[in-house]
């Protein structure tokens, strides 16, 4: 049961955080494709993003790996 | 708005005076397992702030380059995360886990309280015109 809810826990994180990823990644691009000018701008929001996106799944991991050792 | 290096030297600078803050507690404090897992966990917090800010980089460099962009690893950050995790449950004498859990996200607090102040400290100039 508890790899169960480790495994459950990693995967819906990961999930969440991919479409996320991939949604902030896809939009930067496509605005420095469109505005080559605001490439600093847009790197910036982008870092805040993805660090943002990917605080929530690190401890989702995190969790997992504790219930599994319990 | 400041460049990524900028606000990455930022979080640095208060990283390490919060990491100093929390030596004094490891020494002086009652609680030194409590401080002993908050130092750990923003020393990894640290380091998967400084992979990001690289892979940022990187990416942008292979952006303007036109060549196939780099992952901006996500697997490397879990595997940080598990690890200060791993040392804290192994050591559970030294390392209190609940507060190595914390301080791997205070860096994140860090990063969404500086940005929520800059922003209000220097307000987009372009927002305006959206």
């Amino acid at each position: 049961m508890g790899l169960l809810a480790a495994a459950l826990a990693v995967g819906l994180g990961a999930l969440g955080a991919g479409i996320g990823n991939g949604l902030i990644v896809s939009k930067t691009v496509e605005g420095i494709a469109r505005q080559p000018e605001a490439r600093g701008v847009l790197q910036t929001t982008m870092f805040i993003g993805v660090a943002l996106v990917e605080a929530l799944p690190i401890i989702a991991v995190v969790i997992a790996f504790i219930v599994m050792n319990r | 708005m400041e460049n990524l290096r900028q606000i990455h030297n930022r979080q640095k600078r208060a990283l390490f005076f919060l990491l100093a803050l929390l030596a004094l507690g490891w020494g002086f404090s009652p609680w030194p397992t409590v401080f002993a897992g908050l130092i750990l966990g923003v020393l990894f917090g640290l380091y998967n702030f400084w992979i990001l800010t690289r892979r940022m980089e990187r990416f942008d460099r292979a952006l303007a380059d036109g060549k196939k962009a780099p992952s901006l690893g996500s697997g490397l950050r879990f595997a940080s995360g598990i690890a200060a995790a791993a040392i804290a449950v192994s050591l559970p004498e030294t390392f209190d886990l609940i507060a190595t859990v914390i301080g791997l996200m205070i860096p994140y607090l860090f990063l969404l309280a500086e940005r929520i102040i800059s922003q209000l400290k220097h307000p987009d100039p372009g927002g305006k015109e959206r």
